[in-house]
């Protein structure tokens, strides 16, 4: 039960101020989630170089899980490059080549693994964007896109990690933002399972994660991935998907759950409410457009200067 | 002219200033609207409002009588159950615009989205571009006109009322049919159009209700009616109701209705006793001047709380499960007993508002009866999300009590067998619930304390929910809840009882830190101030009865509560049985009942040592029961069956 926003910058390479704009969208419909706030960002990536962040908590308990972190860096010999303690998490960039998903796997059991990627690094904790914002400097952040998250813990915990956006486990600079309920949770989830997929959460949302990656796996097209979600999955979704150079949206046949989308030559931006685009353009009147019922679409974002 | 910018000026003061210059006469623009949500509602004064920009979820709702127009877009619930004026939406409108209109003009220039118009009643919905899936779903009349195409689904449900869509129509809803356009009926559309200025030289398919669902095929069949209490009777398996049941199945072939609640045994407050020796209580019928029984819930957000003289109410029954009569004899009962009486879901009549002193006005899925000017009467209002008796589905009206005076109070069709929808159009998670209970407040100026039933399933989730939707209190409705129509088997074996609702419930509240902040009140099989002070003790702060405030103004309890004609006059909208029914008799007897109830609730709290009814608390109880004890984790003591038997005898 929450709210979404997205947004990607068609006209730059990686200099847009893509953690202000995030933070005022999720801030505008903050009234949706008031428990949690997450962001999804993506980095320019260096080639072998990985960024990990946890969720370690506070004082002992979180000196011990970063123990158990760099113990198992060692163990994989992934050199860290730089780290860094920051609110209820711990932040690495470590040079590694190996098998990514026999890696994570096993990172996970070291401590609660927020996200991996050559780009994505996802910020989530309790309380509201600006909160967050305060604690990890979001406001910092220059790329060209990401996605993020306002949370109403309606089942699960209030904590961080059962926050969004959600990282597909094993996979790199795969993250999701939903809102609504997948009603066939446990059967598509075992499906993935006997497959050989990890799931962190018993939250349905992490699941949209887990499935994408596996179709990206698979070498199909984000969009075709999306297509197929809407097929397989029930209940009622508005979701956004990021990757390294493409984000996009999906929702379900019974537009149950709201979204609204502005799109120009610069930007694309997608909010579950208009407030939230609106407060892009504030004083302007928006021609914003409602995603129908069953439908996805991507974007990609520009590779070249 | 006035103006308000709404980049300096928060929506709650804009609200307050929009009705300010309303009552004086006064047109407003409004500039930066931004797409903020509830701009304007609550309005009921005749004066143009010009939105210099979007809008959010509601424009325009819960108003009466003003015009607006919308330079671009607006998001959920455009002009939701506005009563006459109009709203026009220059760009495009999102989910459920038109929901639940009784005669207001809306006009949207470009596209609507889904579920546009869903229970209208009356008034006209326009959208000059395309409509997506399921336009005019469960609409009960009223125009929706769709220049462009229909989209998929369209007239889902629909119970009367016209569509026209004058592009492509997709695919029809359930029991919807497309059919000939009368001559004059174009006309009439054309001459529409041409008021809003709307271009348009094509042509137009009609659509209405098939009438293939409005009535339930066949009828039960008349049987001696089996009362609720032999209905509950001693066999498990084989008795005189399972009989019954099964040769009327033979006949009908479909699930059963009745009135009333669960009757199999399951664990309830009788299953708890009082931890101490109360064969002392002073049988001084004085006792109750020696005790402090006020009792008060709902300023959690600043607004006027309820305040009872004791910590009872009467549940929600609707007007129309009850015939007038009934209700006002409950409203009067209410008031000599200064507790607090509840519409139910057929909206509130001017009789029963002006006899009972508070009123909680409830709000459900069909807006049957719903509107601004009731709500600005009530002392409290109440979303209704679910009820113990029927937990995820709604009311059920059957044809011989949808009268044409019934039928003109909710705004719908008379002599259809009446299924309420069982969701809200306009809460589809706590996310939506969130911007509706604002809505209520906005439109009420945040005076009115604002409350959610809740039937008991999921009863920690849930209320976790509502603490952080910021509800004023809650009714919470638990599996012994009674109703006067629903399918057997729900009543019977769908939800928690009442017992386990409490508990769930106070456990959820106080792992939030909340359980100080939004007061509990709890019904579902609540017979007398001795479960009253159970309730207490277990942490609600008031209870509500309803099954036993109509048993103590006449009812038979035969189960036939649905047929409408009930014996008594009690449970129909038929004259001639309602003539049956001496109002001040029974209102007098309703209220000697009350009375009996605070007698017992003073004397357990004198017995028990207190001065004040709330001081009581889980210490004072025992379960007499294993599955009680486990339900509510007090201590298993069934020494004490004995004890409280003499007790009951004595107290009642």
């Amino acid at each position: 039960m929450c709210g979404i926003a997205g947004i990607l910058y068609k006209d730059t390479v990686n200099k847009a101020e893509v953690g202000k704009a995030l933070i005022s969208m999720l801030d505008g419909c903050q009234h949706r989630g008031p428990d949690s706030t997450g962001f999804s960002l993506y980095y320019e990536s260096t080639p072998g170089q990985l960024r990990l962040r946890f969720i370690v908590g506070q004082g002992a308990e979180a000196d011990k899980a970063v123990a158990m972190v760099k113990e198992k860096l060692s163990q994989y010999q992934a050199k860290i490059i730089e780290d860094e303690r920051i609110g209820s998490s711990y932040r690495v960039v470590v040079e590694f080549d190996g098998d990514l998903q026999k890696f994570a796997f096993d990172m996970e059991h070291a401590a609660k693994l927020s996200s991996i990627g050559e780009s994505l690094d996802i910020i989530k904790d309790v309380g509201g964007a600006h909160n967050v914002d305060d604690i990890y400097h979001v406001a910092k952040f220059e790329g060209t896109h990401g996605i993020g998250h306002v949370r109403l813990a309606t089942e699960s915990d209030v904590a961080p990690e059962a926050s969004h956006p959600f990282w597909a486990t094993g996979f790199a600079d795969i993250s999701i933002v939903h809102n609504g309920q997948i009603t066939n949770y446990y059967k598509m989830r075992r499906r993935l399972e006997k497959n050989g997929y990890f799931f962190n959460t018993d939250n349905d949302s992490e699941l949209i994660a887990v499935y994408l990656a596996d179709k990206l796996k698979h070498g199909v097209s984000l969009n075709h991935a999306l297509k197929s979600s809407i097929e397989d999955m029930d209940g009622t979704f508005s979701f956004l998907v990021s990757t390294k150079d493409e984000i996009g949206y999906a929702k379900d046949r019974l537009a149950a759950k709201p979204m609204v989308k502005y799109e120009d030559d610069k930007i694309i931006a997608i909010a579950s409410e208009e407030v939230s685009l609106n407060r892009l353009f504030p004083g302007k009147a928006l021609e914003t457009t409602e995603p129908a019922p069953g439908t996805c679409e991507t974007w990609h974002r520009s590779t070249s200067a | 002219m006035a103006s308000i910018d709404l980049s300096v000026t928060p929506v709650r003061e804009a609200n307050e200033l929009i009705r300010k210059f309303g009552a004086e006469g006064e047109d407003i623009d409004i500039f930066n609207p931004d797409a903020r949500h509830h701009i304007g509602v609550g309005l009921t004064h005749p004066i143009t409002v010009t939105i210099k920009g979007s809008a959010g979820y509601f424009c325009a709702g819960l108003t009466d009588g003003p015009r607006f127009i919308v330079e671009r877009n607006v998001g959920w619930g455009l002009a939701d159950n506005m009563l006459h004026g109009s709203v026009v939406v220059n760009g495009n409108a999102s989910a459920i615009a038109g929901v639940a209109i009784r005669g207001a003009e809306v006009v949207v220039k470009g596209n609507i989205g889904s579920r546009a118009g869903q229970v209208m009643k009356e008034g006209t919905l326009l959208a000059c571009g395309n409509a997506s899936f399921m336009a005019g779903y469960m609409m009960y009349g009223g125009r929706l006109i769709i220049l462009g195409d229909s989209g998929p689904q369209v007239g889902q449900d629909m119970t009367g009322g016209s569509i026209y869509v004058a592009g492509k129509v997709a695919d029809l809803g359930t029991d919807a049919m497309l059919i000939d356009l009368p001559a004059e009926e174009r006309d009439d559309l054309l001459a529409f159009l041409e008021r809003y200025q709307v271009p348009f030289n094509g042509t137009f398919q009609k659509i209405v209700n098939a009438g293939k669902k409005l009535r339930y095929p066949r009828n039960e069949p008349r049987v001696r009616p089996i009362p609720f209490f032999e209905a509950s009777g001693d066999s498990a398996y084989w008795n005189a109701k399972v009989q019954e049941d099964i040769y009327v199945k033979a006949q009908i072939g479909r699930y059963r209705i009745r009135g009333y609640g669960a009757a199999r045994p399951m664990p309830h407050l009788s299953d708890l006793a009082f931890k101490r020796d109360l064969s002392s209580i002073p049988a001084d019928p004085g006792l109750v001047s020696q005790v402090d029984l006020r009792t008060e819930f709902g300023g959690r957000n600043g607004g006027t709380p309820i305040k009872l003289s004791m910590p009872v109410t009467i549940a929600p029954m609707s007007y129309g499960a009850l015939s007038k009569s009934a209700k006002l004899a409950l409203a009067i009962a209410s008031r000599l007993s200064d507790v607090s009486e509840n519409t139910g879901e057929g909206g509130m009549s001017k009789e029963q508002r002006e006899e009972a002193k508070q009123i909680i006005y409830q709000c459900l899925a069909g807006r049957l009866g719903w509107n601004i000017h009731d709500m600005n009467k009530a002392n409290g209002l109440e979303i209704y999300i679910s009820q113990g008796a029927k937990p995820g589905l709604g009311g059920q009206l059957m044809a011989k009590k949808v009268t044409p005076a019934i039928a003109k109070i909710r705004g719908i069709p008379a002599g259809i067998d009446l299924r309420s929808p069982s969701r809200h159009p306009d809460v589809l998670g706590a996310d939506d619930l969130v911007i509706k209970v604002e809505e209520f407040r906005e439109a009420t100026g945040y005076r009115i304390p604002v409350s959610v039933k809740l039937g008991a399933g999921r009863v920690r989730d849930d209320i976790k929910i509502a603490w952080k939707d910021g509800f004023d209190f809650i009714e919470l409705d638990g599996m012994q809840g009674s109703t006067g129509a629903a399918g057997v088997e729900v009543l019977e074996f769908v939800g928690i009882p009442t017992l386990s609702a409490i508990q769930e419930a106070v456990d959820a509240l106080k792992e939030v830190g909340g359980y100080e902040d939004m007061p509990i009140v709890l019904m579902g099989g609540i017979k007398d101030g001795i479960d009253t002070m159970k309730a207490l003790a277990l942490g609600a702060r008031a209870v509500a009865m309803g099954t036993s405030a109509i048993i103590a103004g006449g009812c038979i309890s035969c189960l036939q509560c649905h047929v409408g004609s009930c014996v008594t006059g009690i449970a129909t909208q038929d004259p001639e049985h309602e003539k049956r029914y001496n109002v001040p008799v029974e209102a007098q007897n309703i209220h000697r009942f009350l009375e009996g109830v605070r007698w017992q609730i003073a004397a357990l709290t004198r017995a028990l040592g207190y001065t004040n009814p709330h001081q009581i608390s889980r210490d004072d109880l025992v379960a007499l029961t294993p599955e009680a004890a486990a339900i509510t984790r007090l201590p298993y003591a069934p020494e004490y069956r004995a004890m409280q038997e003499d007790f009951l005898r004595k107290a009642s």
